[in-house]
């Protein structure tokens, strides 16, 4: 059958409607405000350089206000904004325009060291202080133990925290939790959120049978609560409750969140309950390695098809 | 022990990358407003699971951002308030 003047002519309109749609969502992509997360990053981490200096001066160290809540927020922001865009690339390369997947952005780690020229001076801010000891500290108050006498290891990286938080969750031992928690330093603790949150989306839908929605909480929470505790004896109720309103994509607003937590309980929640459930699904951390693989920040974001599969 | 000008000027310092921090969060949130409606635009009536994922990224990053500026006005306040009486 010869081809039609008009069956040719919708065939190109539809081609040209797909590209038109390709180069809309490509340029929205490209437009998420990455940069601006980055500076945002940048400058409340130089505050909280500061605020950690001033700790380390003053009688009453846990007086000093600190950015910690502000910087977890703004670096759970880029790491989400980063998933979008990983998504948008599936999703152009699934209609045929993968090979016009959005560029990566110009600083795609969330968690640049602040420039030297923009740091302001400081008080007595000098060199390699001692590591602050409230990470510590309230590590041994969520576990109910002792602190410990150490000082962390500063090569780990919040992935391989998570990894070994999750280890020792699935081990039942809050002896060992504590000690691998605490064997990290503060600046990579406080990134267990920002980390924990992709696993535990997949977790809780790989558990539920379906991405969890609100009508999933007091399942998840059910579920959940018991282990965790049981872990952490010293985390506010809140602030569990908080983790598992975000994992089932429930408005903070509506829960806990607002009340105030100390700095180091979200990224502990957020990490023992990713342990907590993949202890329920029976499998072991490292395939969160597995999954944390594509959104390596550094990667390009050239996803596979597959990579929303849990 | 650092002085008291010491310690100050140091909150100062932190004050001021704080409010650096929040013109960048305002920043981003307008313009990860902008490419939602753009992109809410050109994926209505898609029912792709990439597109729903991304959009409720965006929608989290959204919330983070709002929660973000909302935690540096209460770390300021929190800031001039040690600051005053010391």
């Amino acid at each position: 059958m010869a081809t039609t003047p008009m069956s040719t002519t919708s065939k190109a309109t539809t081609m040209s409607t797909i590209q038109r749609l390709g180069v809309r969502v490509r340029s929205a992509a490209e437009a998420l405000p990455l940069d601006a997360v980055a500076v945002a990053v940048q400058r409340l981490r130089a505050a909280s350089d500061l605020l950690l200096a001033v700790r380390r001066q003053v009688d009453r160290p846990d007086a000093v206000p600190g950015v910690e809540r502000a910087m977890e927020h703004v670096e759970q922001a880029g790491y989400a904004l980063r998933v979008a865009r990983e998504r948008l690339a599936t999703y152009l390369t699934s209609i045929g325009l993968g090979g016009a997947a959005p560029a990566p952005a110009t600083s795609p780690r969330p968690h640049p060291a602040p420039s030297v020229a923009a740091a302001p001076p400081r008080a007595r801010v000098s060199t390699p202080a001692p590591q602050p000891d409230w990470w510590a500290a309230r590590i041994a108050v969520l576990t109910d133990g002792d602190v410990p006498q150490r000082r962390p290891d500063a090569s780990w990286d919040a992935d391989q925290l998570l990894r070994r938080v999750a280890e020792a969750v699935r081990g039942g031992d809050r002896g060992a939790l504590r000690d691998m928690l605490t064997s990290a330093p503060a600046p990579i603790g406080v990134q267990l959120t920002a980390r924990a949150r992709e696993p535990l989306a997949r977790l809780a839908a790989d558990l539920l049978g379906h991405p969890p929605s609100a009508a999933d909480l007091p399942r998840l929470a059910r579920a959940t609560e018991s282990r965790v505790r049981s872990l952490l004896p010293g985390l506010p109720g809140h602030v569990l409750d908080t983790v598992l309103a975000r994992t089932c994509r429930v408005a903070p607003d509506t829960h806990a969140a607002a009340r105030p937590a100390h700095p180091a309980d979200t990224p502990v929640a957020s990490a023992v309950l990713t342990g907590v459930l993949l202890g329920l699904l029976g499998r072991s951390a490292e395939a969160l390695a597995a999954e944390a693989e594509p959104h390596d920040p550094s990667a390009p974001p050239i996803p596979s098809v597959g990579v929303t599969r849990g | 022990m650092a002085s008291v000008a010491e310690v100050k000027s140091a909150i100062d310092a932190a004050i001021a990358q704080i409010n650096e921090g929040q013109a960048a969060v305002r920043v981003a949130a307008e313009k990860l407003a902008e490419a939602q409606q753009s992109l809410a635009a050109a994926l209505e009536g898609s029912g792709h699971e990439a597109v729903g994922a991304a959009q409720a990224s965006l929608f989290q990053a959204a919330t983070d951002l709002e929660e973000c500026l909302a935690a540096t006005v209460a770390a300021i306040e929190q800031a001039q308030s040690y600051a005053a009486m010391l």
